[in-house]
């Protein structure tokens, strides 16, 4: 996926998207990875631009500390938020900080959610962080991470 | 040299067991998060479609207490004592194979037993039996003592490359052991019985509890046994006598 | 264009208007990377993955997703969701193949 229609479909501003670095993938199309290669740093920098995120006890992120396998990890992240018009969660996003798409997830909340909180199970392809940035409405970002142990082994 | 070897393998085996590492024991918390995905089974879905294979090739409730012989009312109590001898098979089956003598009776070809038409079948049958106290009475008949018996031979014989038998790494003595990460299961206090057939996460599959055993049995190096085959239905027989009492709770979610 | 299976569950089962419920999405998906290998035919098995879900009650849209690959397979989503009023909800999702598909349940307040 291009990184314009990433913003766009973030709903990003021109200004956002100037952010963006003008790195050609040319490059990237020689290894063999994956069309929607991208990494935790850059998806940070594309959401955050250069305002960043601060880390936030608003959140409640829940991942096991240890998985029991890689194929379904269980994450929830809870907001502490009013969800009222004036202020409210806007998204919440996922990233699995080492797999090769570090993006899993972005929900676009509205007051009528009633509650910020989404949850969902990912894939992890190695014991890594699992991270969240969270958008509120007023612009700000907050962020939380937690590393989760995948154990690979097991009989049949 | 064979008896070097094996032993080696089996020193190896319990030296690996020892080390019943607390890095790999997953705490309470995580533990309760797994039970929580429970909730939204992917299996739920495929049970669903398991119902409508139900009605469809297999005629509903109503056709299965009648090929039994139990009354409608009653079938739930009586599915929840499988594998049963069952006189018009003249043999111990389980629901899979009673399942494919009703579908051959009402003029369509049996589903394979390892195909995934018959677990997602025979797992919505299971279900009905959701919450039900396993009751399988393993001295009912001879057939179901001979069978109890032989599950029993089959789980403690030693056989395959590594010498190994069910015994080996399912025994009273390792229950709770590490063994290539995972924990080894206490059948009962797992409830075995009453939770498969499961999801399994890594194969993103819902499959039947002789399907995971075949699993078990590539990885020990032992041959394969055939799915309904006399072997495979003694064992169930033998492992699902661990969980009477206990509710049967389908889908399960597991590794 | 086939079907895709799925479910959408409101817990709890009972809910007045003004309570903030838990909405759960389950598909049946493959969620294929494209990065893994078909072992038969020792080729790459083609990105196939949900990118997109939208939940809308009433006809509002009230909640959308960018969703990506390293979801599980067969992937669940849960959501909160205020009830205010009675009607339904409908969960569209589509994937990178353009394949597009719906679930809809009845929204019944008591209260």
């Amino acid at each position: 996926m291009q990184r314009r229609e990433f913003f766009k479909k973030l709903g990003f501003v021109a200004a956002a998207a100037a952010v963006v670095p003008s790195v050609s993938f040319a490059a990237d199309a020689a290894a063999p990875k994956g069309p929607n290669e991208f990494s935790f740093e850059e998806a940070l920098k594309a959401i955050t631009g250069s305002k960043g995120a601060t880390a936030s006890d608003k959140i409640k992120l829940k991942v096991p500390e240890i998985a029991e396998n890689g194929a379904v990890v269980p994450v929830t992240v809870e907001v502490d938020s009013p969800m009222s018009a004036d202020d409210y969660v806007k998204t919440i996003h996922i990233f699995a900080t080492k797999n090769n798409n570090t993006r899993c997830i972005a929900a676009h909340l509205t007051p009528a959610n009633g509650k910020a909180m989404l949850a969902t199970r990912i894939k992890l392809g190695t014991t890594q962080d699992v991270a969240t940035i969270v958008e509120l409405s007023n612009g700000t970002f907050l962020t939380a991470k937690q590393n989760v142990k995948v154990t690979i082994g097991g009989c049949g | 040299m064979r008896l070097a070897v094996k032993t080696a393998i089996l020193l190896a085996l319990c030296g690996s067991l020892s080390m019943a590492s607390e890095q790999f024991s997953m705490s309470d918390e995580d533990r309760a998060m797994y039970e929580e995905m429970l909730e939204n089974n992917p299996a739920e879905i495929m049970i669903e479609s398991g119902g409508e294979l139900f009605e469809e090739y297999c005629g509903g409730d109503a056709a299965l207490a009648k090929f039994l012989g139990v009354k409608e009312d009653a079938l739930a109590e009586y599915l929840a004592g499988f594998p049963r001898y069952i006189e018009s098979l003249g043999m111990v089956a389980g629901i899979d194979q009673v399942l494919q003598a009703l579908m051959h009776q009402r003029g369509h070809k049996p589903f394979a037993l390892k195909s995934s038409e018959m677990f997602e079948l025979s797992s919505y049958v299971k279900s009905l039996a959701n919450d039900t106290a396993i009751n399988i009475d393993v001295n009912a008949n001879k057939h179901m003592k001979e069978a109890y018996a032989f599950g029993k031979e089959v789980f403690e014989a030693k056989r395959g490359g590594r010498g190994l038998s069910c015994l080996s790494c399912h025994s009273k003595e390792v229950i709770g052991s590490i063994l290539r990460t995972q924990p080894l299961p206490d059948f009962r206090a797992n409830n075995t019985a009453g939770t498969w057939p499961a999801y399994r996460m890594t194969k993103s599959e819902l499959t039947t509890l002789q399907k995971r055993f075949q699993g078990c049995m590539q990885n020990a190096l032992l041959d394969v046994l055939p799915l309904g085959s006399k072997e495979m239905n003694a064992l169930e027989v033998y492992i699902t006598e661990r969980s009477n009492g206990l509710p049967i709770a389908i889908p399960g979610l597991k590794r | 264009m086939s079907k895709v299976k799925s479910l959408v569950k409101i817990k709890p089962k009972t809910y007045k208007n003004g309570d903030i419920v838990k909405v759960d999405f389950v598909a049946m998906h493959p969620m294929e990377t494209g990065m893994r290998k078909d072992k038969a035919t020792n080729q790459l098995v083609p990105a196939n993955y949900i990118n997109n879900v939208k939940f809308i009650y009433n006809d509002t849209t009230i909640t959308t997703m960018n969703v990506w690959e390293s979801l599980s397979t067969n992937p669940a989503i849960s959501i909160s969701m205020k009830i205010n009023g009675e009607g339904s909800l409908k969960v569209v999702f589509s994937d990178n193949t353009g394949s597009v598909n719906e679930k809809s349940i009845k929204i019944k307040p008591k209260g």
